[in-house]
């Protein structure tokens, strides 16, 4: 199971490459048939081999546990741009940014040494990180907060393990999902600093 | 969302919850697993002398060997495993392990590669650049486990662990099988010396992790499949920058002391201790013995005392000698010699005890040879009294 998911982040990110490509060139490959043609091309590409690999694999060799937020903001994007449909609201997105750079602010310092506490132990078994992680979705899910979808996929994943990892950390957040988080914010935070300028 | 949705999903929530939660709760009841210490029952003590040495691997030539690991079938059957190759890191390294049966005059079979990068890229199914640190361990039965490093990018910060299991003694190898242990790319995370047997059957590997911070870890890694297949999580010993390579002696169910290599100046052996079986560790201390930020082990002697391999220096590991404790590491008595000559290298010394009360030390010889030192409690006896005269 997680061999066959491990193609799935490389593929949505050539499908959103192509889209981001295609639209830098002034066209729009939004629709049914397009989208199709996008879909095999990338299936092709990500199954492609190189080296004796296949090209998804290489991705995953330096980076084996896409988050499965991560995933799932690619996934809205490819809807978004092929269909128009959003699925997360600007809401929900600003949800999962924050959640992530909250995440990766408690977990990465910590993990890679900072005191002697490590979070990411919390991740391989039912624990305090389970009870934060549900209540917080219950509280979106209360606040109707469409980020609850995400981190519901993100237990039940874990729960099928789709990802290699068996830590639940892992599920939700990686170290590409904690930058494009800073970036968001960022911009976020320079678009209202200028606004008011 | 509408309400009727908020609520199925609030639901869907909780149940999805309840499942690793209803895993957690079987557990509660049971005793947690405790260390299985094993002190030779047969009189060691009152045995002749007995020190014999010798070479595992053929002399590699201008190549190199280095991180030997030894265990003990349940036949009695020795396996080693080390990694080898043109140079440290270099793409030829690849890992071997020999095997020597029963009986001091029995030979050790010729090295049999078990992975190199190439055939752990075809298992991982992914890129590697090189392999390195691996340590063999014996389960139950013909079981065996190989842990070691791979790298994708980078040096040895770089490193990720992965484990192949064997249940005919090393004739056949599954797949290896990636471990996540970091959520930062999974790497900065290596193995150097033995596991400790617990009281579930499963095992607490000391591990370390060098990245940013550099400090001992433990992996508990249990294991009850046919096909060798393992559940694992980590735990931290301590952080900061200054301890590596975990060699943990345990001397009851659920005390024990872990000696560490010194990357700081003060340039001595660190000393932890745990009393609730490797859940939590003491800050660690120093004791007087020197170390060249160079690898040690220890091993537990049937009358409580600790024995340690270690480069006695501060600068390089030229020599390696053996010191004895009889205060759980406090204080130790230096009893032998087993190296010293100016210019070569011994270093990442591996001990075990075998079913006959034998101890068999393994080392990295000059990066060109695995030694194998076999040594009885009587020898380690005989050195102290030499030492008190």
């Amino acid at each position: 199971m997680p061999l066959v998911f491990s193609f799935v982040f490389p593929f949505l990110l050539i499908i959103a490459l192509l889209q981001g490509g295609t639209g830098l060139l002034g066209r729009d490959l939004s629709g049914w048939r397009p989208t199709l043609i996008l879909v095999l091309i990338s299936a092709f590409i990500a199954v492609t081999p190189v080296g004796g690999l296949p090209l998804a694999r290489w991705m995953m060799s330096f980076n084996a546990n896409f988050s499965v937020s991560l995933t799932a903001i690619l996934f809205c994007k490819v809807l978004e741009s092929s269909f128009g449909v959003k699925l997360l609201d600007k809401n929900a997105l600003l949800t999962c940014w924050v959640f992530s750079l909250t995440a990766g602010v408690i977990l990465y310092p910590m993990a890679l040494g900072l005191g002697r506490f490590d979070p990411y132990q919390a991740g391989w078994g039912f624990s305090w990180l389970f009870v934060v992680v549900c209540g917080v979705t219950i509280l979106l899910l209360i606040m109707k907060n469409r980020f609850a979808i995400v981190l519901i996929a993100a237990i039940l994943a874990y729960n099928l393990r789709l990802l290699e990892s068996t830590n639940l950390w892992d599920y939700l957040v990686d170290p590409f999902m904690v930058l494009v988080s800073c970036i968001a914010l960022s911009s976020r935070l320079l678009r209202k600093l200028r606004n008011r300028a | 969302m509408n309400r009727r949705l908020v609520i199925i999903l609030t639901l869907a929530t909780l149940l999805l919850y309840a499942w690793p939660m209803s895993g957690w709760l079987s557990t509660l009841g049971r005793e947690p697993a405790t260390f299985a210490t094993y002190v030779p029952s047969i009189p060691v003590v009152d045995d002749k002398p007995f020190m014999v040495e010798e070479f595992i691997n053929p002399d590699p030539g201008k190549g190199m060997v280095h991180v030997g690991s030894i265990c003990q079938l349940p036949d009695g059957k020795l396996i080693t495993a080390w990694y080898g190759g043109t140079r440290e890191g270099a793409k030829d390294v690849a890992i071997f392990f020999a095997i020597k049966d029963p009986g001091h005059l029995t030979r050790w079979s010729k090295p049999k590669r078990v992975v190199d990068r190439i055939s752990a890229s075809r298992e991982l199914y992914r890129y590697i650049k090189k392999v390195g640190n691996p340590i063999i361990f014996a389960g139950s039965g013909d079981h065996l486990y190989l842990i070691y490093v791979t790298i994708s990018a980078g040096g040895w910060s770089g490193s990720s662990l992965n484990v192949k299991a064997s249940s005919d003694a090393g004739a056949t190898w599954n797949n290896s099988r990636r471990l996540t242990l970091s959520p930062f790319f999974n790497i900065s995370e290596l193995v150097r010396n033995k596991p400790v047997p617990l009281s579930s059957g499963g095992f607490a590997v000391p591990i370390y992790h060098e990245c940013l911070g550099y400090f001992p870890e433990i992996l508990w890694i249990q294991s009850g499949r046919e096909d060798g297949a393992i559940a694992f999580r980590k735990s931290r010993m301590t952080g900061g920058q200054s301890f590596i390579q975990p060699s943990v002696v345990a001397y009851g169910p659920s005390l024990a002391t872990a000696f560490y290599r010194c990357r700081s100046d003060e340039k001595a052996v660190g000393v932890a201790v745990t009393k609730d079986a490797g859940l939590s560790w003491s800050e660690p201390q120093t004791v007087n013995l020197p170390n060249p930020d160079s690898a040690v082990d220890a091993i537990h002697l049937s009358d409580h005392r600790i024995l340690l391999a270690f480069n006695d220096s501060v600068q390089n590991r030229e020599n390696l000698r053996l010191a004895v404790s009889n205060d759980r590491g406090a204080n130790w008595i230096r009893i032998a010699t087993l190296e010293s000559t100016q210019g070569k290298k011994y270093s990442y010394p591996y001990m075990i005890r075998s079913q006959d009360g034998l101890i068999h030390l393994v080392y990295t010889w000059h990066r060109k040879r695995i030694k194998h030192v076999v040594f009885n409690e009587a020898w380690i006896n005989a050195q102290m009294k030499r030492i008190a005269n």
